[in-house]
């Protein structure tokens, strides 16, 4: 029998792995899915998808899904496991039990952007109406924290000006650290299709990704700067703008203030962002960096799409606001074909910004700090809110050391393997005294933790995620959630159970309540998506079907005009030495996603089974190293294991892995440092060295020793 | 492994955030604000610290800069005066205004 | 090659055979009916616009034309012939038959030929697109004495998430295509002439060890079920 089995069921759902938000109808034979094809009225792919989407769904019946709640009363104890309501109860009395003996902020919470909008928003309502604090931070933290503080501090919003569909206007392409064919991959084919049809591309990336050179695809100027130079690079491509008279006066003078722009203009001009200049610290000649300038000023539409490339460095928003100030000197702005757009790791990391999981704003980013903006929570929610900022992911994890964080609450998120410096978060972990983890899978960090509230996967719940174009989309539940519950219900299960009365009817409920307390949400409902297929915020009387490109009149600033601001340049602290001589920079490939939790769990792993180490012939041969070598590299964090790679993809000096392996443990070697504005960790830079590992030396001893010197250092 | 459990004192304590660390984080904002001319620089950083540190974490700079404020730069010394000068709930919260 | 307006014209439950167009209106006649769609849009998009399909096999409107599976003819007035109306542009007043008596034999010929060399067992119980032209067409069997076919041909496991059974390929080129113009890696091509002629991944490689990323384009666009997800599947895919 060579006929497959014809599905009996079909749910329009949207793909939950990266930030471009495919739309996917998934197909279910007696309950179970069979496949997931693409939509072609998904608004992002047209009915086109990528390996993850397509086909990477399995993981949510593997064999170690959790789906019985747990618990324990030390972390050195075996998981019991228990009831929903004694799970709940447990965590509810030992959350409060923590409260009384350390303080309303000894506690905290951390939401993810695998999340859908209306969990992360009900994670802060219970951050700040139950917990009574503002601990309440999400893993964009990590990844675009300075996307928001850069963009907003420019052009208003801290989020991509442009639908994707508008690059296919576009006549030049400048991508900053990016890698869309792999990172992003259905908008990397939207990206190639344009580019066959004939239009410029300029990249900026240590590395020679796929965009810089593949099959019908080249690109016209490659910058390809030593990691942890890009604010340099970028003020040298103003300073060429800006000497050689490129920028865009009529759209200066009418959209932005022009005062800031005279300023910025001498601050660039200076000789010491010269490319002559810029070009020996960058590792660039300075004719390559002209060309950029002259090409991107050139347009006629020019568009920029970044990603953690630039993020993620200690002057992370510092490179986001250069961006902000290239288009709008150029006037690339408020059109199709332009614009400066943030490429999002995971499916909902834009509505994980907007949805109030930081430390500092509620939903819509309005300011916990502002008496009005917290009134108006106040009376909608029936608590009196903490006015002050709370701590960040990372001050978390330092108040923990220093004793005076003691309890978590940790949605779909895994930070013991996701965020630097592992040793540290470690150490933090072991701090605590009452970690709830609501997740699939018992993940590295749930080793730390003392309750396991099983949750489900977004096949099995209802919501939305907001995709790197802003473009709120429907999650749509496919099968019932296996272990019971719908994220958002354990919310609302643990709310009570704390003493806050918390009802919804359904996840819409809390969509509608999003609607009422974030401007840009007015308009978006369950209704109008199930009616219009999806919206891009903001989404209100004015338009109510949404926005596809931001500012097409004014700024959302308080005079309506765009700014620049002075981006200084200033090297990482971390710099190589004799010691640590190369640059270790990380990134992501098309088959696994993220930490792997999911990816991990499917035939994905096929491809790619292992993270390896990228590194030139050179740098190789000269260490005595062979292509496929088990190799260690060392920082002055930490050091770890894994293959190496030869290859033509990184210069000399650099050195380049994934981290989709929990096995690598690469976060053991990357720095603490992190961006100045938002505690972005500098994942891009960390010095290092890489030796070859003897044959005969049983590395998993030296492995296992090392952990324990990290855990206890 | 048993909980490791804080002594009392220790609690009361207002440090969120090593004190070493808080020093790199405050210089690494006073670095951003170089660019600009005095009282917009102290203003900046002003804003900054009050609209996004945790109030623990700023008492403990203010604290430290009190106590002599070593290896603290000296446009974060402006900026956290204006912090405890004034009402402290009025002004500017949000991203840097150019 | 589509432009960003013609993706958003998209429909789920159509498939208009070629690309919607943007541009000024053209008005036709399509077995007497008057519509009017944008210049440069084919026969076959007219047709679909006035609820007249057309059955296709080579044609998708994810994918620009390509005219070669000869089941989509149409007879067109002033023309001499059987023109395929998928990659005949409209123009100004042309009237369009796409159902005679001449035309149905036609079809049948063409689909009784694919189905020679298709595996008998399944053509009961499919319900590809190739399954639905043979409805569409009231094709269930064809008058060939057994002859040379491509089921002794390898079917290609490699690939974790889906295979491909070169027994029921009828070399429409669409996997090619998809591989082109939507995800823009060109891994794969057509091989040889004529009966020889078979798709084939990188350098005639098995799928799992060529360039292809899986993204899956090949296997939505395929109208045959020839590359089909495994999941679809209870254990082993076998033919017959």
């Amino acid at each position: 029998m060579a006929n497959p089995t014809k599905p009996d069921k079909q749910v329009i759902t949207t793909c939950a792995y990266c930030g471009v938000g495919c739309g996917f109808k998934a197909e279910t034979h007696q309950g179970r899915i069979v496949r997931m094809i693409p939509w072609k009225e998904g608004k992002a792919n047209h009915g086109h998808s990528c390996i993850k989407g397509r086909f990477a769904f399995d993981y949510y019946q593997s064999n170690d899904r959790i789906t019985t709640p747990m618990i324990r009363a030390s972390i050195d104890d075996a998981w019991t496991p228990v009831s929903w309501e004694k799970a709940i109860q447990h965590a509810a009395s030992e959350l409060r039990r923590v409260q009384a003996k350390y303080g309303t902020k000894s506690v905290g919470a951390i939401s993810s952007s695998r999340c859908t909008n209306e969990e992360i928003f009900l994670v802060q309502k219970f951050a700040r109406a139950v917990l009574g604090n503002n601990n309440i931070d999400n893993c964009a933290r990590i990844c675009h924290s300075p996307t928001q503080f850069g963009l907003s501090a420019t052009v208003g919003w801290g989020a991509a000006s442009q639908h994707f569909d508008s690059i296919l206007q576009a006549d030049v392409i400048m991508i900053v650290g990016a890698n869309p064919t792999e990172g992003h991959p259905v908008f990397g084919s939207l990206m190639k299709r344009r580019l066959r049809q004939g239009a410029k591309l300029i990249v900026i990336d240590p590395r020679r990704t796929e965009s810089v050179n593949s099959p019908h695809i080249k690109a016209d100027v490659h910058l390809n700067l030593r990691p942890g130079t890009n604010v340099a690079v970028l003020d040298s491509i103003a300073h060429v703008i800006i000497r050689e008279k490129l920028y865009n006066e009529e759209f200066v003078r009418s959209r932005c203030e022009w005062d800031e722009f005279e300023r910025w203009a001498a601050f660039v001009s200076s000789e010491r962002y010269a490319p002559e200049s810029i070009g020996p610290q960058a590792g660039l000649s300075p004719e390559l960096i002209r060309q950029a300038a002259r090409l991107y000023a050139s347009g006629p539409n020019s568009a920029i799409y970044y990603g953690l490339g630039v993020t993620e460095h200690s002057q992370g928003s510092t490179g986001v606001m250069c961006l902000g100030n290239l288009t709008l000197s150029c006037g690339m702005l408020g059109r199709e074909g332009v614009g400066v757009n943030p490429l999002r790791g995971q499916g909902n990391v834009q509505g994980g910004s907007c949805l109030g999981s930081w430390p500092h704003v509620f939903s819509g980013y309005r300011f916990v700090t502002d008496d009005e903006v917290r009134a108006s929570f106040e009376k909608d929610w029936g608590v009196t809110l903490d006015a002050e900022p709370g701590l960040r992911l990372p001050n978390m994890f330092d108040a923990a050391i220093a004793g005076n964080f003691r309890g978590m609450f940790i949605m779909g998120e895994d930070p013991v393997q996701s965020d630097p410096n592992q040793g540290h978060i470690i150490q933090a972990m072991r701090q605590m005294e009452c970690v709830v983890i609501q997740d699939l899978f018992l993940n590295e960090t749930a080793k730390y933790a003392h309750v396991f509230l099983p949750g489900s996967s977004s096949l099995e719940k209802d919501g939305t995620f907001t995709s790197a174009e802003r473009r709120v989309n429907r999650v749509r539940k496919v099968v019932e959630p296996l272990a019971g519950y719908q994220d958002w219900e354990i919310v609302v299960l643990l709310m009570n159970a704390m003493g806050y009365p918390a009802q919804y009817a359904d996840a819409g409920e809390i969509l509608n309540e999003v609607a009422r307390l974030s401007p840009a949400y007015k308009g978006i409902s369950f209704e109008l998506l199930d009616r219009i297929g999806s919206a891009q915020w903001p989404c209100d009387e004015n338009a109510p079907e949404g926005t596809e490109v931001l500012h097409r009149k004014t700024f959302p600033r308080a005079n309506g005009r765009g700014t620049f601001m002075l981006t200084e340049y200033v090297p990482t602290a971390e710099r190589t030495n004799d010691t640590f001589p190369l640059l270790l920079t990380t990134g992501r490939i098309l088959t696994q996603y993220n930490v792997g939790t999911q990816t991990r769990r499917t035939e994905n792993n096929r491809w790619h089974a292992e993270d390896v180490l990228e590194i030139c012939e050179h740098d190789a041969s000269v260490r005595g190293i062979k292509d496929g070598d088990r190799v260690r590299i060392a920082s002055r964090f930490g050091s770890t294991e894994l293959r190496a790679k030869y290859s033509e993809r990184v210069s000399g000096g650099v050195v380049y892995t994934t981290f989709h392996h929990a096995e690598t443990r690469i976060n053991v070697v990357t720095s603490d440092l992190s961006d100045w504005a938002t505690n972005c960790p500098e994942y891009k830079v960390t010095a290092v060295e890489v030796v070859k590992v003897e044959i005969g030396s049983s590395a998993k001893k030296a492995k296992k020793k090392k952990r324990d010197e990290v855990v206890t250092a | 492994m048993s909980q490791s459990v804080a002594h009392p004192e220790e609690t009361t304590s207002a440090r969120a955030v090593p004190l070493e660390r808080l020093i790199v984080m405050a210089n690494q904002i006073a670095d951003f604000f170089s660019p600009y001319p005095g009282p917009r620089r102290a203003e900046g950083i002003r804003n900054h610290l009050r609209t996004y540190w945790d109030p623990r974490m700023r008492q403990d700079l203010i604290d430290h800069i009190a106590a002599g404020g070593d290896g603290v730069s000296p446009s974060i010394v402006e900026g956290a005066q204006l912090l405890t000068t004034g009402d402290d709930r009025k002004g500017y919260y949000g991203p840097p205004k150019a | 090659m589509m432009l960003w307006s013609e993706l958003r014209d998209l429909k789920d439950d159509i498939d208009y055979g070629t690309p919607p167009r943007g541009g000024s209106l053209v008005s036709v006649t399509i077995d007497g009916v008057s519509v009017s769609v944008p210049e440069g849009s084919s026969v076959m998009f007219a047709a679909a616009q006035s609820r007249q399909n057309i059955p296709k096999l080579c044609a998708t409107d994810t994918l620009e034309a390509w005219g070669s599976c000869r089941l989509c003819l149409v007879e067109i007035e002033g023309r001499s012939g059987y023109p395929a109306s998928c990659t005949t542009i409209v123009s100004e007043g042309m009237i369009v038959r796409t159902q005679s008596e001449q035309i149905q034999r036609l079809r049948k010929g063409v689909l009784e030929l694919y189905l020679s060399d298709f595996p008998a067992e399944d053509v009961e119980g499919g319900w590809s697109e190739f399954h639905d032209a043979m409805a569409q067409c009231g094709v269930s069997s064809h008058p060939y004495e057994p002859t040379e076919t491509h089921l002794s041909s390898a079917i290609d496991t490699s690939n974790p998430y889906f295979l491909f059974d070169p027994a029921k390929c009828i070399v429409c080129n669409r996997c090619v295509r998809a591989c082109e113009e939507i995800q823009g890696t060109f891994a794969l091509t057509i091989q040889g002439r004529g009966f020889d002629s078979k798709v084939a991944a990188g350098q005639d490689q098995p799928f799992f060890e060529s360039e292809c990323v899986s993204c899956g384009a090949c296997v939505q666009t395929c109208p045959t079920q020839a590359l089909v997800e495994k999941s679809l599947f209870e254990g082993e895919y076998s033919r017959g």
